[in-house]
């Protein structure tokens, strides 16, 4: 009994014998900014030891400094930490704290249970507040929010349908068939992000020819997520970072924070925004005379023409032409006491789309909870549940002229397609569907209930001044019900009379459930004030269970939608089960902030490889050298000069299913049969992995007044997996392979300066600069074209020794030819450059920001423009400005080109945005009794757009998120530009 | 201090303890996989496995049938969206055969897919511990290779003189090109083989076949047919009457008995591929003139197998006054090997033995059927044959007969060129992926 006790009393003792010192001071204070404004979060840290707190939401703080006296250090994002020396005498502090260029203050993952300061991290990992994500205006889904605000990324939205649908890809193309884009992770908790498309194909058939990729135009379901309960979101671009993520990285890995209560009294927020969004560029419609109607559309067209006395219709503002309102509105509540922190938030938006019948609902709710349940023992909760609606419309490509947009461009402005008196749409006489018709009578709808949870535990079982360890624990859960719903009553001319199925009626659902948890070891040790060892080891297990149904009922009967009534039912499922183990373990040493090496290894295993339990490895080394924190540096004015390398691989799984062989279902004789399927899987498939090798140079100037972050990457990406062609005398037609390999290099500069600080002015310039470039380094089978429609209007082809996103098309006259595939090469998707600018600009209580954003380069192939021409509708139809002999007009110029050459539909997608721009004020304080804070403002989104591209939107995706196959555009939801009115108000 | 290292250890054991635990293998969540059912089958299985096999021999008969029958001269198929139908096919100009597109690769894949399924069959069977007999047990699988020995000769019939690969049961691995000669013989000895287990074993086969009987010793007769015709294709006519005499051969029987591939308009089910409806215009088949003005006076294959269409159908540079009509509907049965063909391989054997006797009334039998007179020509080897050749391009139109047979007597150079310029190939250039 006795033993026991002191094998318990011990580590207790232990444990807690920095808390029995004798002396000590109590220290108080305030933390603010240099116009007095509170810093609530601010940390206060006593040097030399591990001793810390945090400031209250009103920038309060109170601290025991053991001994008499000792040095503080207090410091918060984006400003210059202060040291100050406290005793008895200096124990009740007021802090201020003057900003900095750049965030050598903010922390920053390190590993899966550590992160570092800015200011000794090896990688290039971008972050992005709160207030640089929603501060400017208000954001319909995070990763449309991202757009110019960090380096290296190709953020590009596949269409302006509301609900969002957008493709982020991290330096450069890494996969050819797989997954590309990245890893979101929300606190600690796998987000899906997939796209799952509604079944509409079978109305609109557009896989099937000339390409068997679906074209549904899905969102993805990163959206769910409410950009305004994002604290902090930080970007592992490449394998070197993302290598602690192991088989799931090599996309990157996007990690999201979400706000936390800040001790003090509840601190409650209600903001509203009120605006608009119209189409963001109107292309006008061809004006006709008899003539130009006989040319195209005959002696029947011209009957008609004639037969409406030349009647035109402005049909682009009908279909496109909506001022859709959009409303959001945000209640949070934060504050608590010492052991206990809260913060709850709630958002309603309600946007509608520039299409009639369209637009985007959202509410979401979160609560995210703090609790010390000791001195070394606490835990966080978070919760969060999203209900979201969007009405899509119906876009894209097509094979059966009936979506919007194709009915749109092949429907000349004479043709009368509204309803007459009792509500009867008349047929369209020249295109299988009338869209007035169309837009208001279908459904396409996606509905999303959403839970995420989450939890992280952590133990602090040693704590002292040379050693201590720490146990992390996480679990999270992400669950989520998709319910499509796309309805084609049996009354649309595409529909009726021996045309389509007389009605489809397509309800699809998804259920989808991921979980992980993970738990970790964190020791510190430090033998001296020199020199530290950070070392941390832990597991991971993540689980993936998404089962979609999709039911398809035809031949409705009436005009009912239920499944039941309907002379055909169609059903598909498709699950996708996954289960993957690993761990991961990391060293990081540190000699007086100079030198800061790190190594680490993840292992991971997956039921998504051949072999299950095989261990796929991804090591990871990084060194960064301060060099002005050498005894020896003298040059004051430059107080930073980081010098960095970093290297690290990651891997990204094969599409599910390419490891099975299936066997396919038929219908014989009255009965079912099993018939293999024409691809043969790959027992041995294993992970595609990526190799990173990242240098950088990080400058701080004028005591960071001025800061610069340079990096230079190369990455490898190996055993690309293709399917590809087999002897068919195996069975197959097509297997799984990896034999390719892509090598990405890229710049990626940013220079941060506040110009201009004094009492009432303030200026901060941001200013960005990146560029890839890519090629294809291994093909081990012959290059060959994918992701569009073929050479006659331009294609991508992978091809040994050239970039992976170069489009390529037939050669016309005079351009020259590749010997091998006789293809000119016009142009490529990736953007020679991008370049963006941000600027904040404060005066008094005035703050201005404006975002712009630059992409130079990149080609996009521009379909919209070809179906235009081919029905004669195109708005330069009649314009002579391409014909380099002068002759013909637009129209028939760029006709007399199919065929010849494709250069015509492969256009330079370039374009300048002025993202965001916004205008606020802060009512003065004390006006009204009992209000903090009241800011008013005005913002906008894409509000000025220069370029040249033929089309909506040289941003545009026909294949949505797809890894190569993006920068495609036939027809789609046209974007828009946005302005809104903001009132916040904080009591 | 000591703690901290004894929770290092502990967790290091954790995560060893971890990282050792396995991960189960996740089959397939949306299919039977190829190695799953192959490890214990179910009858129900094994059924699926013959049902998908069986299905599968339908799949691309249309570009198989269309392209020995527009080289074998017996029909044009018309094609707006194609024009290699009329022009490669036929030789047109400098047009020739290419080795990786449709008409080469799609038959070629659809037949091997059928031969990769049975293999998995036979890997079933043999692993299978379902209640089946042994004796069962052997007659499946010797179903199993009747049906390879029948794919592998529609293979070879296009691949001819390239030969073909006969063992394709390991497809990262896969077996040599025989030798022409060699593959035929490789076929004939499958079903040599596989009848062993199949004659006079009274035991049914553990599924239902829709080609011909369940019971073993009836199904043996469809095995032989094949073999008839492979012997008569290897000109070992000794063979061919033994296979013949095993077979369901029946000189008084009805000329249509045989086995057939089923078709019907069920959801997902296919059709006919080789029907069109009568005056179709773009897409569509249409018979070569000279099957009308070649035809005796009266014969009345003529009439039920072509239909005069109302207008003249012109393509290409070619024309046609009768629409391909073998098959009225489009859930019309297509024959792997009917009764009628059986009687003129019994012909052909008998003349090539030299009993014209037999010859030429097995050859009025097939006469008399069409409406025609009794044989009234030379009962020479040579004249024999070449009536025997006329009755077969009659009774078999479209069946996929023509081009093999005047390939086999080494009179293709007869076969009519409707345009200057056109060509008779031998064979399909082997795929380019093999």
């Amino acid at each position: 009994m006795r033993k026991l006790l002191t094998i318990v009393a011990l580590p207790l003792l232990l444990l807690s014998l920095p808390y029995l010192s004798v002396a000590q001071v109590a220290i108080t204070g305030t933390v603010t900014d240099s116009k007095k404004n509170p810093l609530p979060g601010a940390t206060i840290s006593l040097k030399n030891s591990n001793f810390s707190t945090t400031a209250d939401n009103s920038g309060k703080f109170s601290m025991t400094v053991p001994g008499d006296k000792g040095v503080i250090v207090v410091s918060n994002i984006g400003f210059s930490p202060q040291t100050i020396n406290v005793d008895a005498n200096n124990k009740s502090l007021s802090v201020i704290l003057t900003e900095e260029a750049g965030k050598l203050e903010e922390v920053v993952v390190s590993g899966l249970a550590t992160s570092i300061k800015r200011s000794n991290l090896a990688n290039s990992v971008a972050s992005i507040s709160s207030k640089e994500l929603i501060g400017t205006t208000t954001q319909e889904t995070v990763d449309g929010a991202l757009y110019g605000k960090f380096t290296g990324a190709n953020v590009s939205a596949n269409s302006g349908a509301p609900g969002g649908g957008i493709s982020v890809k991290l330096r450069g193309i890494t996969s050819i068939v797989a997954n590309s884009q990245p890893l979101f992770i929300v606190d600690g908790v796998y987000f899906d992000n997939s796209s799952i498309n509604a079944g509409l194909n079978i109305v609109s058939k557009a896989a099937g020819q000339g390409s068997t990729l679906f074209q549904d135009n899905p969102s993805n379901r990163i959206a769910d997520l409410d950009p305004e309960d994002i604290d902090r979101i930080e970007i592992l671009k490449g394998a070197s970072a993302a290598a602690i993520y192991g088989s799931k990285a090599a996309g990157g890995v996007v990690i999201i924070t979400t706000k936390r209560g800040i001790r003090g009294n509840p601190r409650v927020e209600v903001g509203q925004t009120v605006g608009e969004q119209w189409q963001l560029r109107k292309l006008g419609q061809r004006s006709w005379d008899t003539a130009k109607v006989k040319d195209a559309f005959g002696a029947a067209g011209l009957a008609i023409y004639n037969a409406n006395n030349g009647k035109i219709y402005n049909y682009e503002d009908e279909l496109y032409g909506r001022h859709g309102v959009m409303n959001n509105t945000r209640l949070d509540v934060s504050g608590g006491s010492d052991k206990t922190t809260y913060y709850a938030g709630v958002t309603y938006k309600n946007d509608q789309g520039i299409v009639k019948h369209t637009g985007y609902q959202k509410t979401s709710y979160r609560l995210n909870l703090d609790q010390k349940i000791t001195n070394t023992i606490d835990v966080s909760l978070n919760a969060n549940y999203v209900e979201s609606e969007s009405n899509r419309g119906f876009f894209n490509n097509d094979n059966t002229s009936t979506t919007l947009g194709v009915s749109f461009v092949s429907t000349p402005s004479w043709v009368n397609l509204y309803p007459d008196a009792n509500g009867n749409y008349p047929n369209n006489p020249v295109a299988p569907s009338n869209f007035i018709q169309t837009r208001d009578l279908i459904t396409n709808r996606e509905n999303v209930t959403r839970t995420l949870l989450g939890g992280t535990a952590n133990w602090r079982i040693v704590n002292s001044d040379m050693h201590s360890l720490k146990i992390t624990a996480r679990a999270g859960i992400d669950q989520y019900t998709l319910a499509t719903t796309a309805i084609f009553p049996k009354v649309l001319q595409f529909e009726n009379g021996g045309n389509g199925t007389n009605g489809a009626s397509i309800y699809g659902t998804t259920l989808s459930k991921n979980s992980n948890i993970n738990a970790f070891a964190v020791y510190d040790f430090r033998p001296s004030t020199s020199m530290s060892f950070r070392t941390q080891a832990g597991i991971t297990a993540e689980n993936i269970d998404q089962n979609t149904v999709v039911s398809t009922a035809t031949q409705l009967i009436g005009t009912q939608t239920n499944l039941n009534q309907a002379g055909s039912i169609q059903v598909q499922q498709n699950k996708l089960i996954q289960k993957d183990r690993g761990f991961f373990a990391q060293e990081e040493f540190n000699y007086k902030d100079i030198a800061i090496l790190t190594a680490g290894l993840r292992g991971d295993k997956s039921s998504r490889n051949g072999d299950p339990n095989k261990y796929y490895y991804y090591p990871k080394a990084s060194g960064a050298f301060n060099l002005h924190n050498l005894p020896s540096w003298r040059w004051t004015e430059v107080n930073q000069v980081k010098l960095r390398v970093a290297y690290g691989q990651a891997g990204n799984f094969a599409p599910f299913g390419a490891i099975y062989t299936p066997l396919v279902p038929v219908i014989f004789n009255g009965s079912t049969g099993s018939l293999i399927g024409t691809t043969q899987g790959n027992i041995n498939l294993g992970p595609e992995k990526q190799k990173e090798l990242e240098f950088g140079l990080d400058l701080g100037i004028l005591k960071n007044r001025v800061t610069f972050e340079g990096t230079y990457y190369i990455r490898t990406v190996d055993d690309l997996l293709l399917n590809v062609q087999v002897p068919g005398s195996s069975g197959f037609t097509l297997a799984w392979k990896n034999v390719a390999a892509i090598r990405n290099n890229g710049v990626e500069l940013a220079v941060n300066t506040i110009p201009v600080i004094n009492n009432d002015w303030k200026w901060n310039l941001q200013i960005r600069f990146w560029k890839n470039t890519a090629k294809v380094t291994r093909l081990d089978v012959p290059a060959f074209n994918t992701g569009a429609f073929g050479a006659t209007l331009g294609t991508y082809r992978i091809q040994l020794d050239q970039s992976p996103t170069q489009l390529v098309g037939i050669a016309g006259p005079g351009e020259s030819k590749d010997p091998q595939s006789g293809l000119h090469r016009f142009g490529d998707a990736e953007p020679d450059f991008q370049f963006s600018c941000g600027n904040t600009v404060s005066w008094k209580n005035f703050e201005f920001t404006v975002l712009m954003h630059w992409k130079k380069g990149g080609s996009n192939i521009n379909l919209t423009t070809l179906l235009s021409d081919i029905f004669g509708t195109s708005p330069d139809f009649d314009k002579k400005s391409l014909d380099p002999t002068g002759q013909k007009v637009n129209g028939a110029y760029r006709l007399s080109q199919l065929g010849v050459s494709a250069r015509t539909w492969i256009e330079d997608a370039s374009y300048f945005r002025v993202r965001e721009m916004g205008l606020s004020y802060r009512l003065p304080k004390g006006i009204v009794q009992g209000i903090s804070l009241i800011k008013v403002g005005v913002s906008a989104r894409n509000l000025i757009n220069v370029f040249s591209y033929n089309s909506y939107d040289p941003e545009v995706s026909n294949f949505g998120t797809n890894a190569i196959s993006s920068n495609v555009e036939v027809t789609p939801f046209p974007s828009a530009k946005s302005i809104f009115f903001n009132l916040t108000v904080t009591f | 201090m000591k703690n901290s290292k004894y929770i290092s250890i502990l967790l290091f054991a954790a995560i060893l303890a971890w990282s050792s635990c396995k991960v189960d293998v996740i089959n397939d969540p949306n299919n039977p996989g190829a190695n799953t059912i192959t490890v214990n089958a179910s009858l129900a299985e094994l059924q699926n496995l013959v049902d998908g096999s069986e299905s599968g021999m339908r799949d691309n008969l249309n570009n198989y049938y269309d392209g020995v029958g527009v080289i074998g001269r017996e029909f044009y198929r018309y094609s707006t969206s194609d024009p290699r139908f009329t022009s490669d096919l036929l030789g047109k100009g400098s047009a020739v055969l290419d080795n990786n597109t449709f008409y080469t690769t799609n038959p070629f894949d659809a037949r091997y897919r059928v031969v990769k399924n049975t293999n998995i069959l036979i890997k079933a069977l043999q692993n299978t511990k379902a209640a089946i007999t042994d004796a069962q047990r052997k007659a499946g699988i010797a179903y199993a290779e009747t049906i390879q020995a029948y794919e592998l000769l529609m293979v070879f019939n296009q691949q001819y003189g390239n030969g073909i690969r006969v063992d394709v049961a390991d497809p990262n691995n896969l077996g040599p090109f025989l030798s022409k000669d060699s593959s035929l013989n490789a076929i004939q000895d499958l079903l040599n083989k596989a009848n062993t287990d199949l004659q006079g074993n009274s035991a049914s086969l553990p599924f239902t076949t829709s080609l011909y009987s369940n019971v073993a010793s009836d199904f043996s007769k469809l095995n032989r047919a094949f073999a008839a015709r492979v012997a008569i294709y290897r000109q070992d006519w000794n063979q061919a009457g033994t296979a013949l005499s095993g077979s369901f051969f029946n000189l008084n029987g009805n000329l249509n008995f045989g086995a057939y591939h089923l078709f019907s308009t069920a959801g997902g089910d296919q059709l006919n591929p080789q029907y069109f409806p009568l005056n179709s215009n773009g897409e569509t088949r249409v018979v070569e003139p000279s099957f009308i003005t070649d035809a005796a006076a009266g014969d009345n294959r003529v009439t039920t197998k072509t239909s005069k269409r109302t207008a003249t159908a012109f393509q290409d540079g070619l024309q046609s006054d009768y629409d391909f009509y073998v098959y009225q509907s489009n859930v019309a049965s297509i024959p792997l090997i009917r009764n009628e063909e059986l009687i003129l391989i019994y012909a052909e054997v008998q003349a090539q033995s030299g009993s014209s006797a037999n010859a030429v009334g097995a050859i009025n039998v097939i006469r008399n059927a069409a409406g025609l007179a009794n044989y009234a020509g030379g009962t020479d080897l040579n004249s024999l044959i070449n009536e025997i050749l006329n009755q077969r391009r009659y009774s078999l139109f479209g069946e996929g007969h023509r081009w093999i047979d005047m390939r086999r007597y080494n009179k293709l150079n007869l076969l009519p060129l409707d345009r200057p310029g056109d060509h008779v190939w031998t064979q399909f250039p082997r795929p380019a992926t093999e």
